[in-house]
Order: C-alpha cells, then structure tokens, then sequence
C-alpha cells in the first residue's frame, strides 16, 4: 500500500535520509568490507591514512543509482526559491 | 562481552556502507573539502537583476552520499533556462571575482558547443572536484567549477586561487598540470586548446573573456 499524501508540511526524514545524517565518516578506508561487487577505493590515491580522502570517478559512479534519497525534508521548497523545480525545468528544455 | 569473532565489542561495530543498504548504514565516505553548491537565475525582464539577487546559495555538502542525494533530485545542466550557471565552490568562497580568496586568481575554462553533452562533462568536472583529483594536496590552487548555459555555448570553468607567478615557477607548473588535468577530464584532444585568463582581466575588458594568460 503506498499511499501519497499531499501536504505543506514536509514529513518526516525517510530511513536513508536519517542514516546519512546520523552516519559516522569513515576514518580509514581499507578498514571497510565492501559488498563484492562494488569497486573498492584505489588505495594509490590515498597513501596515508589521514581521515580526507581522494576518489577517482569510477569510484563515486558507483553511488549514483544507490543514494537517490533528497538531501533534506525541505528540498522540494529549497529548489522552489533556487533552480526551480526540476519537473518545471524539464517541460523548459526544447528537444 | 568479547565477541567470538571480535566484532560485538564497543568501538568495532561493522562499518556498514550504503553499498551495504541504502536505508540502513552507519558510515559515510568524508570529502576533502566541504562545497556549496551555487545557482545563478537568468535575468527577468522586470529589472530586478542585481548579481547578488541573482546568485543563489543552494545546499553544502560533505560526503560522497550527499552529493549522490543532490544530483539526482536537482535540474541537469541540459534542462536550466539560457543565462543560468552552476557555481560548485569550495565552502567559504563566493563565487565571484570581488571575493578575497579570488581576487588574484584566473580561471581555466573551455566553450563547448551546444548540442555537446553537457550533462556528461559537468559531472565529470564536479567528481573531479570533489574527489581532489585535478590537484596534488599542496597545491591548494582550486577554488570551484562553474558551468554557464548560454546562447550560443555551454563555458565549463575551473576557478584557480592565484595566476600561476612567473614562468618556470613551480606556481606556474602546478597551474599548467591543472589545466592539462582539467582538459582530460572534459574529455579534450590534442587540437582543442583550453584557455586560463585572470580574473581581473576579465573584470576590466567587462565580459568573461579576456586574453588568455596560459594555454594548453
């Protein structure tokens, strides 16, 4: 059942949402198990351990389809007062 | 409270990865730098087009996953109406010529034609930013990247902290491997030709283009 209610008051932070902002940095990455199927950061790149790190961009592709989540509750009226929603952007945009 | 395997003592929790699941993960991937993300709106007719009231802060970020949650809920460059632009700057540093930390640096930057895809090359440039592949630690050099949609183009620019001093400093070296870096990244070959021009050039002859100061 998934039912879309409409209203002004943005609701609460959905459950990626609130594990993005309660998440810990990672201080060191070869410390981190990644799933087998996900490319692990390029060790070349990071030679100290230093808590900032550099990430090639075959890397960081590999988060696009799995972090869709919107940055905050209020991003819909965030975009309305910037860039414009992008729904209305789209219909702009002559193909 | 020792765990047989270690792994349920305080401190050595699992470091689950939105890899791991996306709706359930306790670490995040930290950037170098913080960056904000700036919009600039397309003049209106109406005659309210102070810069400052044009040039709209958007959101900041710190993390991979952060930036990963913008991108995919914010307009494509493709989609932004004519006389727009997208500023990514580090935090701290307005996207303006004026803004201490611009004010003796220049920017790299190349027109693409329209019909290019922009799309492609503005999140080749923005991974490259945020990642810090475009300069080595000490360099210090890179301010932000912009792309401006215009009429006849689409300028990706790379925004430097200074004009790369005398020649055969290692300042001008560190510039020119940035330049050589950045042409990689937008995908450039041999016979295209990127352009550094100092921002208080810029600022006299009153457009964007000035003459170029370095080539590559």
């Amino acid at each position: 059942l998934n039912l879309k209610i409409k209203t002004n008051e943005p609701g609460p932070p959905s459950a990626a949402l609130t594990s993005l902002r309660s998440a810990r940095f990672i201080e060191d990455l070869q410390g981190v198990n990644y799933p087998p199927n996900i490319l692990s950061p390029n060790p070349a790149l990071n030679p100290a351990a230093s808590g900032k790190f550099k990430y090639a961009k075959d890397f960081l592709m590999q988060f696009k389809d799995v972090f869709t989540e919107k940055p905050s509750v209020d991003w819909d009226e965030k975009m309305r007062d910037t860039v414009g929603e992008p729904d209305s952007a789209r219909t702009q945009t002559a193909r | 409270e020792t765990g047989e395997d270690g792994l349920a003592l305080p401190g050595n929790k699992e470091q689950l990865t939105v890899f791991h699941s996306a709706d359930n993960f306790n670490v995040k991937h930290p950037l170098m730098n913080k960056w904000t993300l700036w919009y600039t709106k397309p003049p209106n007719n109406r005659g309210e087009n102070n810069w400052n009231d044009l040039l709209k802060e958007v959101v900041t970020f710190d993390s991979v996953e952060e930036f990963w949650g913008i991108y995919n809920n914010i307009a494509k460059t493709s989609e932004l109406s004519l006389k727009s632009d997208y500023h990514l700057f580090k935090t701290g540093v307005r996207p303006e010529w004026e803004d201490a930390q611009n004010k003796h640096g220049g920017k790299w930057a190349y027109q693409f034609k329209r019909g290019s895809p922009v799309d492609d090359l503005w999140l080749n440039v923005m991974l490259a930013a945020i990642g810090e592949t475009l300069e080595s630690d000490k360099d210090k050099e890179i301010m932000g990247v912009v792309v401006n949609v215009r009429k006849v183009s689409y300028r990706i620019g790379l925004w430097t902290k200074t004009t790369g001093a005398g020649k055969g400093t290692p300042k001008e070296a560190a510039l020119m491997e940035i330049g050589r870096k950045f042409k990689e990244v937008l995908k450039l070959g041999d016979k295209d030709v990127i352009e550094f021009s100092c921002h208080t050039e810029s600022a006299h002859s009153g457009q964007s283009r000035a003459k170029a100061k370095h080539v590559v």
